[in-house]
C-alpha cells in the first residue's frame, strides 16, 4: 500500500460535511437511499477498450494482499471469438461487485446467506449507523469480511453468483470454537487503502487506466462522470455482469464493442463458476 | 525472599543455561569448525555426551580431522543451505501462523524477531549477514538474556532477575518453541551423518527440559520474589 | 537418547562452558551491544510499523522502468510505478509488480558455493566470499603471469547502464578482451541494419504525437525492449486520440488483439511486405513532400550526391518486381490490403513503424530491417516528431575505470571464421548463440576460466541438449563460475557459485531510452540489504582486481555510483546523488528531434588529419584512424571511429553519425559495405534456404512472449507462473484435425536437430501452417515454481501446497538450430521447419 498517488480529494471517503437527511432505505432503488446519506456510494468503472489483458492488476492485488497461489481477488478473463484470420480477442476484468443487492433486501446474497452478517460491533459512517459481520454491507456500499466473526460456513461462497469468493488456505478463523476452520478472502475494494484516500492497490497499478474507482454520488468525481457519459446506470443489463440476478453491481463496464457479449459462464453450477474466476494465460 | 545460597544457585543455574545456548547457537551458526571439534572430541565433552545418549559414532572420533570438516561442510550445506533440498534455519520459514505470512524469507515472525531484539537495545552486527530469525541469532538472544538474568543474580537480591525470566519466557513461547522443535524433527529425518541428527535431538531434548525448568523455577522465583 | 535431567544438564552445561570459553570464533556474533530494558515495567516488543518509500528502478526485463519500493519494517512489501518519472508516468507491469518475490524466494542461492560431486551432480559445499574471490583472482593471476589473460572468458546475459560499465570494465581491468554478449539472440539484426543505415542503435517511436501506428511482429503491449512506457502511451494514443492501430503478426498476441486492424502474416515474410508497400508508396508518388524531403538526406545510389530524383528512379527500378501481388503470395497477405496499408501509412503524417523481433529473427533478418528504414524514409517518417526516431537516453558521466590492455580470443564470438558455415560479414553485436559451438570447434585449451554472469548459455541459445554437452566438458571449459540469484539451468553445471544481488538489493545508474525523446536520468537503490551472504557482482569484480594489485577509486559499485551520479552534469547541480536519492528521477526538459540536421562548425575539418573523401562524401580523420594517404573511407578499419562530418550541399552536417559500420552522415538506404560484402547494395529479399522444400505438412515454428514472463528469468516468481506455469504449443484447428490432434493433447514437434514433446493448444488464434511455442516455460532447474523441483523438506513456503500446476512446460529451444541472419549473424529463432504429431 502506498500514497504516491491520492484519489482527488472529492473522491475521498467523507467523514465530516453536510448532513443529509436519513433517508429510510426498503423501497428505494438502492443508488438513490444511498445518494440521500451523505456518504459516498463507491463504485468501479472497468473500460474493456483499455484493457490489454496485461494482469498488472492482478499481481499488483496479489501482492498487496499476499494472496495465496490458486486464490484470487483480480482476475483478468480472456475472451476469443470468431474464427482464422478474422478471429477476435478481448479481455475482461473481473473483481467482487460489491452489489448493492435486490430492491427488497438492501443487500447482496453473499451477506443475505451469511448468518452472521449483523454479529459485530455498533459503528457509524458519516451519519448512518450500521452493524459490522463476518460478511456485511458498509453503508458506502463496500462489502467486506470479518474473519474475527466469520464461523467458516461459507454459505457466503455458495450464495455469490459470481464467485468471486474463496477459502483461505493460509488463514486460520478467530473465533475461539473455530480455530480450526479456514478463513475466506475475496476483493474489499481495498477498504484499507480507500479509508486513507488512496485509490486501491489495482487501479493505481493499471498502467491505461482501465480501471477507475470513486464516489458515484458526487457527480465531480471520474466514475460519476463515466457513468453519464456513457450511460452506464441506465443500461446494466449491458454494463454489468449477470443482470438477470439482480444483485445491481457496482462494477461497471464500458463496452462499446459488444465484448461482454461474448463472455458467458455457467454461473448456475458453483463448480464451473468457482472455476471460470480464476487467471490463466494459455 | 532467596537467602544468599539460593541466590547463588540461581545465578549459577542461569549460567548453566546461558552456555548451553550459546554452545547450540555455536553449533548452528556455521559450518562445523576444527576449534569446536577439537573441543566437542575433548573427554569432557565427549563423556558428557556418552551420559546423554548421544552417538556420534566411532568415525566422529577417529576420523582424520580434515575429512571430517569436509564432510560436515557438506552436510551444513545440504541440509541448512542448499540449494535444492535442504531445511532453511529460520523461524520465518518453519512457524506456521495462522494469518499465513510465514514460509518465505524474511515474513512476519522475521520482523517479530528484529523487534524483539531491537526493543531490548541489541543491535544486529554489522558484520553478520544472517537474517535476524535465524536459529543461531534466537539462541544467542537466549544465551544474552539469561546471562543478564544471572548478573541480577548477583545484586540487589536478584530483585530485577524475574524481570529477565519473563522476557526469556516470552521468547520462548512466542518464536523458539513455537518453530525449533518441529525443525528439529525435519534435521533429525534429513540427516545423514551424526553430528547434526544427534545435535538436533539434543536440541529438542534440552528444550524441553528448559522449558519445563524455567516454567517451575520462574514460578517459584516470582513467588519468592514478589512475597519480598 | 538418554533423558536430560538436572544432573546431566548440569554436566552438559558445564562442558557447554568450556567449549565457549575455550573458542574465540564460538562467541556470539550476531547480536551486539547489550540489554537495556527498564526493568520496573513489564517488557514488550514494540510492533510500530516503519513504512519507508524508496525511490528505485525496475530489472525485471530491459526496460528498468523507475519505481518507488515500501519497506516495512526492513522487509520489501509493495513495488509501484514512479509517478514522477517522463517515461513511466507511474506505470510498472505485472512483472514488475511481482518484483519482490525474487528478493523472498524460496530457491534462491544465498552463500557461494563450490561443486563437489561431478558437474551437474547438484552437490555443492558452501565456502565463504574470501574463499570465492580468492579462487577466482588466483586463476585470473595464473593466466596474467603466464601472459594469457584473454583465456578468462567473460559470459553476460544482463548487464546494462552502471552494471555493464563497472563489471565490464572490471573484467577489461584484468586482461582479457574474450567478453561474450547476449545481443546476438535478442535483436542484434536490427542494431546491425540501423548501423548500416543511421549509424548507431535503437529506434524510439514518439507516440504521443504520432497519428498512425503500423506494427509488424512486435508484441508491444505484453513485452517489448522499451515495454511499459511505449505500451502506456500506445493505448492512450489509441483510445484518447483516436490514433489507428495496424498489427501485422504470425499470431493472435494481445497487441494485435488490441489493434484496430490485425492482419495475419506468415513467418519470416514481413519484408517482402515492407517492400511490397514500398513499392506502391513510389508507384503512387506518395513520397511527394515530407518523403522527398528526408530522401535529400538519404543515399541511395551509389553517387551520395545524387539528386532526388535520380534518387527515386534508382529505389524504382530496384523495387520494380516487389509488386503487391509478388509478397501476397510469399506472405498470405492480400494484395489490396498491402496496398491499402500502404497509402494509409503513407499519407497519415505523422506515422510510426514498429518493427521488432518478429520479422528479424529470420535468414532475411538485417535486410529486413533494412527494408524497414526505406519505408519509414520515403514516408518522411523519421526523427521527427510523430515518427521513428534516434533513440535518447541518460548520459551519464563515469567515475574513473582503470585502463588496461586487452587480449581476446579470436574465432569465438563472431560466428565461424570466413568460409565456413554460419560466418557472417556484419556481426557487429557478435554472435552469442555460437559461443559454445565456437568453444567446442576450438578444442581445449582454449580458456581456462569462464564466468556466467546473469547468463545461462545452456538454456537462453537454441540446441539445449547440445549446449548441455558442452558445458559438461570439463576439457572445454575447466572452470566455470555463475554468478546468479537462483539454482539456474546453467548454473547447474558450474563449479563455483558466487550469489548475485538481485536488483532490487543494489545500485546503479540508469538509462534506458525515454521515448519522450528528452533522455531521462534515473537510479536504482537497495530497498533492502541483500538476503544472506548474497553480492552485487560489481563489488566481486572491484575485489578481485584490487586483489591482482589494481587500484580504483571506489571499494564497492554503490560508492561508484555514487561519485558517477554526483559528477554527472546537470545531475550535478541539482543536487547529484542525494537528489536522485530522493526524487529517483531528472530530465532536462528538452526533447531531441533532428540529430542529423546540426551542422559541424567548419573549424572541424581544419583539424590535424582531417580529409575528404570523395566517394562517400565524408570528413574523417585519417591519421588518426592510422590510414594512408588516399586510404577509402568505406574500407579502412574502423574508420568510423574517426568520421568528424558530412558534406551534404553547400553545408556541413552531422548527419547520421556512424557506428560499428563505415558509412556516411546519409541514412545509407543503398550501402557501400554491403555491396562490398557480396549482396545487394539494397534491401533484397532472398527466401531462405531451409525453407525451399518445404512439404505439404511441414510447418513454422515460431516463439513468442506472455505478459507476465520475461525470457527465461521470472519463472520461478510464484505469481507470475501461476498465471503462466507452461507453455501450450498453439495450433489452428485445421491443422490440428489433419493430425488428430484435440485441444490438449500430447503432440511431438520435430526439427532438423531434434523432437520435444509437449500439449497443444488448439485455436482459432493460430496460423494455418504454424505453430507457436512461448520461449519462457520448460526449465529443467530454476527453482520450484519453475520446474517443480522444490525442496522436498516440505513446507517451507505456505504456497507449495498451494501450486495448482504439474506440467512446467517444454521449451522451444530444444528443436530450433543456433544459426545466424545471412548479414548480421543474428539467431534465426522463428524461421525453424518443423513436424508435428501426436504423440
Ligand atoms: S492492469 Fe489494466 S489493462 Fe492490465 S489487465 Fe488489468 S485492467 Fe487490464
Ligand atoms: S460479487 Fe458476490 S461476493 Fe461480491 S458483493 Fe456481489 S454477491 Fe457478494
Ligand atoms: S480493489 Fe483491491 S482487493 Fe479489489 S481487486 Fe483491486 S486490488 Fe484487489
Ligand atoms: S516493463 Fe520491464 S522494467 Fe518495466 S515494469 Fe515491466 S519488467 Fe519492469
Amino acid at each position: 500500500m502506498s500514497k504516491t498517488k491520492k484519489v482527488s480529494r472529492r473522491d475521498v471517503l467523507k467523514t465530516g460535511g453536510a448532513v443529509a437527511a436519513a433517508a429510510t432505505v426498503t423501497g428505494m432503488p438502492a443508488s438513490i437511499a444511498e445518494a440521500a446519506t451523505g456518504n459516498p456510494r463507491w463504485a468501479f468503472v472497468v473500460d474493456l477498450r483499455r484493457c490489454v489483458g496485461c494482469r498488472t492488476c492482478t499481481i499488483s492485488c496479489k501482492s498487496e494482499f499476499n494472496v495465496p497461489l490458486g486464490r484470487w481477488r483480480a482476475v483478468i478473463k480472456t475472451v476469443d471469438w470468431g474464427k482464422f484470420p478474422t478471429a477476435r480477442r478481448a479481455f475482461v476484468p473481473r473483481l467482487c461487485n460489491h452489489c448493492a443487492g435486490e430492491s427488497d433486501t438492501g443487500v447482496p446474497p453473499c451477506v443475505e446467506k451469511c448468518p452472521e452478517a449483523k454479529s459485530g460491533k455498533r459503528m457509524k459512517l458519516g451519519n448512518e449507523r450500521y452493524r459490522t459481520g463476518a460478511t456485511y454491507k458498509r453503508p458506502d456500499g463496500m462489502i467486506l469480511v470479518d474473519m474475527d466473526l466469520c464461523i467458516g460456513c461459507y454459505k457466503c461462497i455458495d450464495a455469490c453468483p459470481y464467485g468471486v469468493r474463496y477459502v483461505d488456505p493460509n488463514v486460520k478463523l478467530k473465533r475461539p470454537d473455530r480455530e480450526k476452520d479456514l478463513g475466506i478472502g475475496k476483493c474489499t475494494f481495498c477498504e484499507h487503502r480507500v479509508d486513507q484516500g488512496i485509490e486501491p492497490s489495482c487501479v493505481q497499478a493499471c498502467p491505461h487506466e482501465t480501471r477507475s474507482f470513486g464516489d458515484m454520488n458526487d457527480p465531480g468525481s471520474k466514475v460519476s462522470k463515466l457513468i453519464k457519459e456513457f450511460g452506464l446506470d441506465k443500461k446494466r443489463a449491458d454494463t454489468t455482469l449477470l443482470p438477470d440476478e439482480g444483485t445491481m453491481p457496482h462494477v461497471f463496464y464500458i463496452d462499446p464493442e459488444g465484448v461482454l457479449d461474448h463472455y458467458s459462464f455457467d454461473h448456475k453450477n458453483q463448480e464451473k463458476r468457482l472455476a471460470e474466476y480464476r487467471d490463466n494465460i494459455i | 525472599m532467596k537467602n544468599n545460597t539460593e541466590l547463588k544457585e540461581s545465578a549459577e543455574h542461569a549460567q548453566q543455561r546461558s552456555n548451553v545456548y550459546g554452545f547450540l547457537a555455536a553449533v548452528y551458526r556455521k559450518e562445523l569448525s576444527a576449534e569446536l571439534l577439537v573441543q566437542i572430541k575433548d573427554s569432557p565433552f565427549r563423556e558428557v555426551l556418552s551420559d546423554l545418549g548421544v552417538n556420534l559414532g566411532k568415525e566422529f572420533f577417529s576420523a582424520p580431522e580434515e575429512e571430517l570438516i569436509e564432510n560436515y561442510a557438506i552436510e551444513y550445506t545440504r541440509l541448512f543451505l542448499g540449494p535444492g533440498k535442504h531445511i532453511s534455519p529460520h523461524e520465518s520459514i518453519h512457524y506456521e501462523r495462522d494469518d499465513g505470512d510465514w514460509g518465505t524469507h524474511w515474513s512476519a515472525s522475521t520482523v517479530e524477531v528484529k523487534k524483539f531484539v531491537e526493543s531490548l537495545g541489541l543491535n544486529y552486527s554489522e558484520t553478520d549477514r544472517s537474517m535476524p530469525d535465524h536459529i543461531s541469532v534466537e539462541f544467542e538472544l537466549m544465551q544474552k538474556l539469561i546471562e543478564k538474568e544471572k548478573e541480577e543474580w548477583e545484586v540487589n537480591e536478584g530483585k530485577d532477575a524475574l524481570h529477565y525470566i519473563k522476557i526469556e519466557n516470552m521468547f520462548m513461547k512466542d518464536h523458539i518453541l513455537k518453530w525449533i522443535p518441529q525443525f528439529c524433527d525435519k534435521v533429525i529425518a534429513e540427516a545423514e551423518l551424526p553430528f547434526y541428527k544427534e545435535i538436533a535431538k539434543l536440541t529438542k531434548k534440552f528444550l524441553e527440559f528448559d522449558k519445563k525448568e524455567t516454567s517451575v523455577n520462574g514460578e517459584e522465583d516470582r513467588q519468592k520474589v514478589e512475597q519480598a | 537418547m538418554a533423558q536430560l535431567t538436572r544432573r546431566n544438564f548440569m554436566k552438559f552445561a558445564v562442558a557447554s562452558g568450556a567449549v565457549l570459553a575455550a573458542g574465540e570464533g564460538m562467541k556470539s556474533k550476531a547480536l551486539a551491544g547489550d540489554i537495556k530494558t527498564q526493568t520496573g515495567r513489564d517488557f514488550s516488543p514494540t510492533t510500530k510499523k516503519e513504512r519507508k518509500a524508496i525511490p528505485s528502478a525496475c530489472w525485471q526485463c530491459v526496460s528498468r522502468d523507475s519505481m518507488i519500493g515500501f519497506v516495512e519494517d526492513g522487509r520489501l512489501v509493495k513495488l509501484e510505478g514512479q509517478p514522477k518519472s517522463i517515461r513511466g508516468n507511474g506505470h510498472i507491469c505485472a512483472r514488475g509488480q511481482a518484483g519482490l518475490t525474487s528478493v523472498y524466494d524460496p530457491d534462491r542461492i544465498l552463500h557461494p558455493m563450490k561443486r563437489i560431486g561431478p558437474r551437474g551432480s547438484g552437490q555443492w559445499k558452501r565456502i565463504s566470499w574470501d574463499e570465492a574471490v580468492g579462487e577466482l583472482t588466483s586463476r585470473i593471476k595464473k593466466l596474467r603471469d603466464a601472459g594469457t589473460p584473454e583465456k578468462f572468458l567473460y559470459h553476460y546475459g544482463r548487464a546494462k547502464a552502471s552494471s555493464g560499465k563497472l563489471i565490464g570494465g572490471m573484467v577489461k581491468a584484468t586482461g582479457t578482451g574474450s567478453i561474450g554478449n547476449h545481443t546476438g539472440v535478442c535483436e542484434s539484426a536490427k542494431w546491425t541494419a540501423q548501423e548500416m543505415t543511421w549509424g548507431g542503435h535503437f529506434d524510439n517511436w514518439d507516440i504521443d504525437n504520432t497519428k498512425y501506428m503500423l506494427i509488424f511482429g512486435s508484441n508491444i503491449l505484453e513485452t517489448h525492449t522499451n515495454h511499459m512506457s511505449v505500451a502506456h502511451r500506445i493505448m492512450h494514443a489509441k483510445v484518447d486520440r483516436g490514433v489507428k492501430m495496424v498489427t501485422f503478426d504470425v499470431r493472435m498476441s494481445n497487441t494485435a488483439a488490441k489493434s484496430d486492424e490485425y492482419i495475419p502474416i506468415k513467418q519470416g515474410t514481413d519484408m517482402a511486405v515492407f517492400l511490397a508497400m514500398t513499392k506502391v508508396i513510389l508507384d503512387k508518388g506518395l513520397y511527394k513532400g515530407a518523403g522527398e524531403e528526408f530522401l535529400e538526406y538519404c543515399k541511395c545510389t551509389e553517387k551520395h550526391d545524387d539528386s532526388v530524383a535520380n534518387k527515386i528512379a534508382a529505389l524504382k527500378k530496384h523495387y520494380a518486381n516487389y509488386t503487391p501481388a509478388w509478397a501476397a503470395q510469399i506472405s498470405g497477405v492480400p494484395a489490396s490490403t498491402i496496398e491499402r496499408i500502404a497509402v494509409e501509412y503513407a499519407t497519415t503524417k505523422p506515422a510510426v513503424l514498429i518493427a521488432y523481433r518478429g520479422p528479424v529473427t529470420t535468414y532475411n533478418g538485417t535486410d529486413c530491417e533494412r527494408a524497414r528504414q526505406v519505408l519509414s524514409s520515403i514516408t518522411g517518417n523519421v526523427d521527427a516528431p510523430g515518427t521513428n526516431c534516434k533513440a535518447v537516453g541518460a548520459g551519464w558521466s563515469s567515475a574513473a575505470i582503470p585502463k588496461a590492455k586487452t587480449k581476446k580470443v579470436k574465432d569465438i564470438f563472431d560466428g565461424a571464421p570466413k568460409g565456413e558455415p554460419e560466418s557472417y560479414p556484419f556481426p557487429t553485436h557478435h554472435a552469442s548463440h555460437q559461443v559454445l559451438d565456437r568453444i567446442k570447434a576450438k578444442g581445449p585449451g582454449t580458456f581456462d576460466v569462464a564466468v556466467w554472469y546473469c547468463y545461462t548459455p545452456v538454456f537462453a541459445n537454441g540446441n539445449h541438449m547440445r549446449n548441455i554437452e558442452i558445458v559438461k566438458d570439463e576439457k572445454l571449459l575447466p572452470f566455470v563460475v555463475s554468478c546468479d540469484t537462483s539454482y539456474g539451468d546453467s548454473t547447474h553445471y558450474a563449479d563455483m557459485i558466487m550469489p548475485d544481488a538481485t536488483y532490487l538489493e543494489r545500485y546503479d545508474w540508469e538509462d534506458m531510452v525515454d521515448p519522450t525523446q528528452i533522455g531521462e536520468f534515473y537510479i536504482r537503490q537497495a530497498l533492502v540489504k541483500p538476503l544472506g551472504e548474497a553480492r552485487d557482482f560489481g563489488d566481486v569484480m572491484i575485489e578481485v582486481v584490487n586483489r591482482l594489485g589494481i587500484k580504483t577509486d571506489y571499494k564497492t559499485k554503490e560508492e561508484y555510483v555514487k561519485m558517477s551520479v554526483d559528477m554527472t552534469p546537470g545531475v550535478k547541480e541539482a543536487g547529484g546523488w542525494a537528489y536522485m536519492a530522493k526524487h529517483g528521477v531528472w530530465n532536462d526538459g528538452k526533447a531531441k528531434f533532428y540529430s542529423y540536421k546540426k551542422e559541424v562548425p567548419a573549424s572541424a575539418i581544419k583539424e590535424d588529419g582531417v580529409v575528404y573523401d570523395e566517394q562517400a562524401g565524408v570528413y574523417w580523420n585519417a591519421k588518426k584512424a592510422h590510414a594512408k594517404p588516399g586510404d577509402s573511407y568505406f574500407k579502412t578499419k574502423n574508420a568510423y571511429k574517426y568520421y568528424v562530418a558530412t558534406k551534404m550541399g553547400n553545408k556541413l552536417l552531422a548527419g547520421f553519425k556512424p557506428d560499428k559500420i563505415n558509412k556516411s552522415g546519409y541514412m545509407e538506404l543503398w550501402s557501400q559495405v554491403v555491396k562490398d560484402a557480396g549482396y545487394n547494395a539494397l534491401p533484397e529479399w532472398i527466401p531462405a534456404p531451409n525453407q525451399k522444400n518445404m512439404g505439404p505438412n511441414d510447418m513454422h515454428l515460431t516463439t513468442y512472449k506472455v505478459c507476465v514472463q520475461t525470457h527465461s528469468r521470472t519463472q520461478n516468481n510464484k505469481w507470475l507462473t501461476e498465471i503462466y506455469p507452461n507453455n501450450h504449443a498453439w495450433i489452428n484447428p485445421k491443422d490440428a484435425s489433419k493430425r488428430g490432434i484435440g485441444d490438449g493433447d500430447k503432440i511431438k514437434v520435430k526439427s532438423s536437430i531434434a523432437e520435444m514433446e509437449t500439449y497443444a493448444h488448439v485455436t482459432e488464434n493460430a496460423q494455418p501452417g504454424h505453430i507457436h511455442i512461448s520461449h519462457h516455460m520448460g526449465h529443467y532447474q530454476y527453482g520450484r515454481y519453475a520446474s517443480g523441483k522444490r525442496a522436498p523438506e516440505g513446507r517451507d513456503d505456505p504456497d507449495d501446497k498451494n501450486i495448482h500446476w504439474k506440467w512446467h512446460g517444454s521449451h522451444p529451444n530444444q528443436v530450433i538450430p543456433n544459426r545466424g541472419d545471412r548479414l548480421g549473424g543474428f539467431q534465426r529463432w522463428n524461421d525453424t521447419v518443423v513436424q508435428v504429431r501426436k504423440a
